[in-house]
């Protein structure tokens, strides 16, 4: 069986969802693996030329989370998103990786905007049966094929879905923070590699522009210093108290001494006082942050759907009886004008 | 210009709801127009207002899905199809499979525009049906639009929110999109639309006229279970005043080993 996974890299190196994706992996090949069925661990990276990150480098840090092959396609047309260009790859590399669909196959990715994009078109073209944004997921072998288990948040993450599915290729999307990256492997700083050596397979991509059926023509990109939110390990968040510069200010000040990344919520990005990218909900981002602040949200279920994977909630609200501090491990009632400026104080106090 | 959008019945996610022995349970059973679909009827319907044109809602589902149709129409859609479920046998609940099947076999028929979808479903939140249909019938497709334009070639010049910005995209004619509800505020029916639209063409539709059977649409997923999501608790609550407030969260973020 194989169980390959994709990887976008615009710059910047490999993102924890896809780490948390590929740990997930390495576990379920290695209990398969025991159990005498045979099982590989495949990785896709579609990525342009980066400088500093060639296909070698990939496969060292790759091969720390136990990956046996990488597929590398390079090409200048996935230096932006392109569902085309992505589809075509990860068709090309599942058919030569699993030997013209012979083989049975897993095939795993984070629940990226990117991913969620060619996630249905890719199950068509793959003739996969496929589970979306799940939480948790198991495969075992099946027939000649393989069983998907997974769970997933639905109605609003009112409730949970088991699901199940059997076919010879599978397919999952997983919530980011569902799984941990390998301690021991350090993460984005790379590893002793367990499963050396990495054969790396280059794709022949040919992405010229007249076979891409949509183009491109802008890019409206937010501050590029932004932290992205789902490998953000603090996030501070704005809802609809933090009226004016001031307290906005005070948001930025609160996740510098954090190193945190800074999202919203929705009534805060469709009033234009945030980028759009970082709205946080059933809506936008799905997080899943070590610590989440959430400064003047009041914490209408929609918000509350996107952060509840979340190790520890601070909840900072003038309303006592705000829904937020239902889910918060630690609230505080006050005036964010008050209380953030002592808080940033503190933080600063103990991290001397 | 043509524009078909795809609607979908969906059960009110802000009701009450239980979960008994797996099975869950909507007290009040009320359905609502799925809110991000909702969002692809007003931007066809924006764009329809600019240049000219017809809006077509398309819905896939049981005898009680005519409901659904009849509040787009009320928006302002010029005629509805209703690509009816009953007797459908032998096939206990449809997934986004299913649905892509059956709507691609609908518009494999058809000429268009372009071809609006929600983003997904209020309830699952898959977001999976408007790229299998793409790919079904070979289309150029944008997920995730935030804004739509009509360029003078006819060609739709969508914005798109990614993950890290907002994507202008060229998807020409003939395409498919999948609307967010961050791209407008749906409006509300308004009386003399809900008298009009009692007027409006309702085409029904069956399988077998789209020459689906129920083989063609078996759903890939089944659903075993419907479980608790396991609730977060409550934690500690602080309101002796800002300064000591802040000075107790911090010290608790510290013991957890959340500042280094």
């Amino acid at each position: 069986m194989i169980f390959s996974h994709l990887l976008t890299v615009q710059s910047g190196g490999i993102k924890r969802s896809s780490l948390e994706v590929l740990a997930r992996g390495l576990a379920l090949a290695d209990a398969l693996n025991t159990n005498g069925y045979a099982t590989e661990l495949h990785a896709v990276v579609c990525s342009p030329e980066v400088a500093d990150w060639t296909a070698e480098k990939w496969s060292a840090e790759l091969g720390a989370y136990g990956v046996d092959t990488v597929w590398s396609a390079t090409d200048e047309s996935f230096k932006e998103h392109n569902n085309q260009a992505l589809l075509a790859a990860m068709q090309t590399a599942h058919s030569q990786a699993t030997n013209l669909e012979a083989k049975p196959s897993v095939v795993a990715m984070a629940s990226t905007e990117g991913v969620k994009d060619i996630l249905g078109a890719l199950s068509m073209r793959l003739g996969a049966s496929v589970v979306a944004d799940v939480s948790e997921f198991g495969v075992a072998a099946e027939g000649d094929g393989l069983q998907l288990t997974a769970t997933r948040p639905v109605m609003a993450s009112k409730a949970q879905t088991q699901v199940q599915t059997t076919a010879k290729h599978v397919m999952v999307s997983v919530r980011s923070g569902s799984y941990g990256i390998l301690e021991a492997a350090g993460g984005h700083e790379g590893g002793t590699p367990t499963h050396q050596p990495v054969k790396i397979a280059h794709l022949n991509v040919d992405q010229t522009d007249s076979k891409l059926q949509t183009q491109i023509r802008e890019i409206i990109t937010a501050a590029a210093d932004t932290i992205d939110l789902n490998e953000a390990e603090a996030i501070v968040a704005a809802g609809r108290g933090v009226k004016d510069e001031t307290a906005k200010a005070l948001i930025a000040e609160l996740a510098g001494v954090l190193n945190a990344g800074i999202g919203a919520s929705r009534a805060l990005t469709e009033a234009g006082v945030y980028d759009p990218s970082v709205q946080i909900g059933q809506t936008g981002k799905v997080v899943a942050p070590q610590l989440y602040i959430a400064v003047g949200i009041s914490g209408a279920i929609q918000h509350v759907a996107g952060i509840t994977n979340s190790k520890v909630i601070v909840a900072v609200n003038k309303d006592a009886d705000a829904p937020i501090f239902e889910v918060a491990d630690y609230g505080i009632v006050g005036d964010l004008y008050e209380v953030l400026p002592a808080l940033i104080a503190e933080i600063k106090r103990l991290k001397g | 210009m043509k524009i078909f959008v795809s609607v979908k019945m969906v059960p009110d996610v802000s009701a009450p709801m239980q979960i008994k022995n797996g099975e869950l349970i909507m007290d009040a059973d009320r359905a609502v127009l799925n809110a991000y679909d909702a969002s692809g009827v007003e931007e066809a319907l924006v764009l329809k207002e600019a240049h000219g044109g017809e809006v077509i809602v398309v819905s896939v589902g049981p005898a009680k899905a005519a409901e659904t149709l009849r509040k787009a129409l009320a928006m302002g859609a010029d005629s509805a199809v209703h690509i009816t479920t009953e007797g459908l046998d032998g096939v206990e609940s449809l997934d986004s499979y299913s649905y892509a099947r059956i709507l691609a076999a609908y518009y494999a028929d058809q000429e268009y525009d372009a071809l609006f979808f929600g983003k997904q479903s209020q309830d699952t939140d898959a977001g999976l049906t408007g790229g299998m249909v793409a790919e079904l019938l070979g289309v150029p497709y944008v997920s995730n639009a935030v804004g739509i334009t009509r360029e003078a070639d006819g060609g739709f010049l969508v914005k798109r929110q990614g993950d890290s910005g907002q994507e202008m995209v060229d998807a020409g004619t003939g395409c498919l999109i999948t609307c967010s509800n961050d791209m407008n505020e749906p409006r509300i029916p308004k009386l003399k639309g809900i008298m009009a639209s009692k007027k409006k063409p309702l085409e029904v539709v069956t399988l077998s006229d789209l020459g689906v059977n129920a083989a063609d649409v078996q759903p890939k997923t089944q659903i075993t279970a419907y479980g608790e999501i396991p609730a977060r608790q409550a934690g500690q609550k602080f309101s002796e005043g800002a300064a000591e407030d802040a000075g107790r969260v911090a010290e608790l973020l510290e013991q957890n080993d959340l500042l280094s």
